[in-house]
């Protein structure tokens, strides 16, 4: 059970996580944001469920999180983000993680791009973002996290190994804690986005181990593969292929070549 | 054949309103046309014949032109707001969100627009009927590029 005045005592934020919504099972904690018939329209509203019976990731690709062992929510945004820096949000979301996991653990991130946090090579924070744009306005941004925090066993198979601050530690943690750190960094991030952009894609780059590397890019129509140059302002990746010229890429899954 | 014969027949046409005349006699068949000087009869006549076609595809062309100045007063453009992949379905094997002749409603999701890791959701912002479908599945668009036309 999720214990919430340990959650708010530490709770140090002006408005992320201030309209907080618990659920004990929903679809998608992304979906139940995104649609307009909840009449969720607070900026800052975090919707945190124990249980996502359909969780997911990029290209309807699934969410495992077992009941009550981790972290699964989503926050709205309703503030007016310009579309140059929107994808900035992606570094911020995966910043927030790593700053926890350091600060609270002491535990070494990889950031991976857009936005997986990894330990070593196993993944312990999945990020997907959904926005609603009318008429090129951002309508709603709305940000949904995985976090494993306490689950020990994974079964199925996954693309990428999973692991959980749990397992890294050996022992189990306060999950209330963890959001609460986790939502006073991403919002302290998120008003740097706007202050001091370079500031975040530089802590992003720093926790990069792929930058420099050669790397491979694949969806289900390409694979390009090159030297994983740089990122751009905007968050793009900036592949130097093959034929000596630099390419921004947009989307893809990276893996090491 | 009497040379003379020939020089008199011509005289005779010539001086008459008969444009054609042809006379058989044995073997030998005399064909005299009039057509106003000889040769150059087909020149002339070519230009006669292409002014009306000339004329037919000038009568189009208003036509043409009066559609496309309609098009911008009854045609509302769905234009991309960000730089990113375009994709008409939530997931690779579902439906479309609209296909050509679909009615939208202000709110209704056309497409999404991937970058990075942040799928965006590009929602009609009038009421109206799909006309076309601008960009492929799966292909990448700039800032501003037209993707849908509505009819309002």
């Amino acid at each position: 059970m999720f214990n919430f005045e340990n959650f708010e005592i530490k709770l140090d934020t002006d408005v992320i996580g201030r309209n907080f919504i618990y659920c004990e099972e929903v679809e998608s904690t992304n979906a139940e944001l995104l649609n307009e018939e909840n009449g969720i329209d607070i900026d800052g509203t975090v919707l945190l469920a124990e249980k996502q019976n359909n969780g997911k990731g990029r290209k309807d690709r699934k969410w495992y999180s077992a009941k009550d062992q981790n972290l699964t929510f989503s926050i709205l945004l309703k503030r007016k983000i310009s579309e140059r820096k929107v994808n900035l949000v992606n570094f911020a979301a995966a910043l927030a993680v790593s700053y926890t996991l350091e600060n609270l653990f002491q535990i070494r991130v990889n950031l991976k791009w857009p936005n997986d946090v990894l330990i070593g090579h196993s993944k312990i924070s999945g990020i997907l973002i959904e926005s609603t744009i009318r008429g090129s306005k951002i309508n709603k941004l709305v940000i949904g996290i995985g976090f494993n925090v306490n689950q020990i066993a994974f079964q199925g198979s996954y693309i990428i190994p999973p692991t959980s601050i749990r397992k890294e530690l050996n022992q189990e943690v306060d999950r209330e804690r963890v959001l609460s750190d986790l939502l006073n960094n991403f919002e302290d991030l998120l008003n740097r986005v706007d202050e001091n952009p370079e500031g975040v894609l530089n802590d992003w780059k720093d926790r990069c181990r792929m930058l420099g590397e050669k790397i491979m890019i694949q969806d289900e129509n390409y694979s390009k593969s090159g030297i994983f140059e740089d990122v751009d302002e905007q968050g793009f990746l900036m592949l130097r292929t093959d034929r000596d010229t630099v390419e921004k890429i947009h989307f893809g899954d990276v893996s090491l070549r | 054949m009497d040379l003379e014969l020939i020089k008199k027949l011509v005289k005779l046409i010539d001086s008459s309103g008969i444009t054609d005349f042809s006379v058989e006699e044995g073997d030998t068949k005399i064909k005299i046309s009039k057509r106003s000087s000889g040769s150059h009869a087909q020149p002339v006549m070519q230009p006669v014949s292409l002014q009306p076609e000339e004329s037919s595809p000038k009568r189009e062309m208003p036509a043409l032109e009066k559609t496309a100045e309609a098009r911008p007063s009854n045609l509302h453009e769905i234009r991309s707001p960000i730089v990113g992949t375009f994709y008409r379905a939530p997931a690779p094997d579902a439906d479309s969100f609209v296909k050509m002749g679909d009615s939208v409603t202000p709110g209704k999701v056309l497409c999404i627009i991937e970058a990075m890791k942040l799928m965006n959701e590009i929602e009609s912002d009038v009421a109206g009927k799909i006309v076309k479908v601008l960009v492929e599945n799966g292909k990448p668009v700039e800032y501003n590029q037209p993707l849908f036309l509505i009819e309002v």
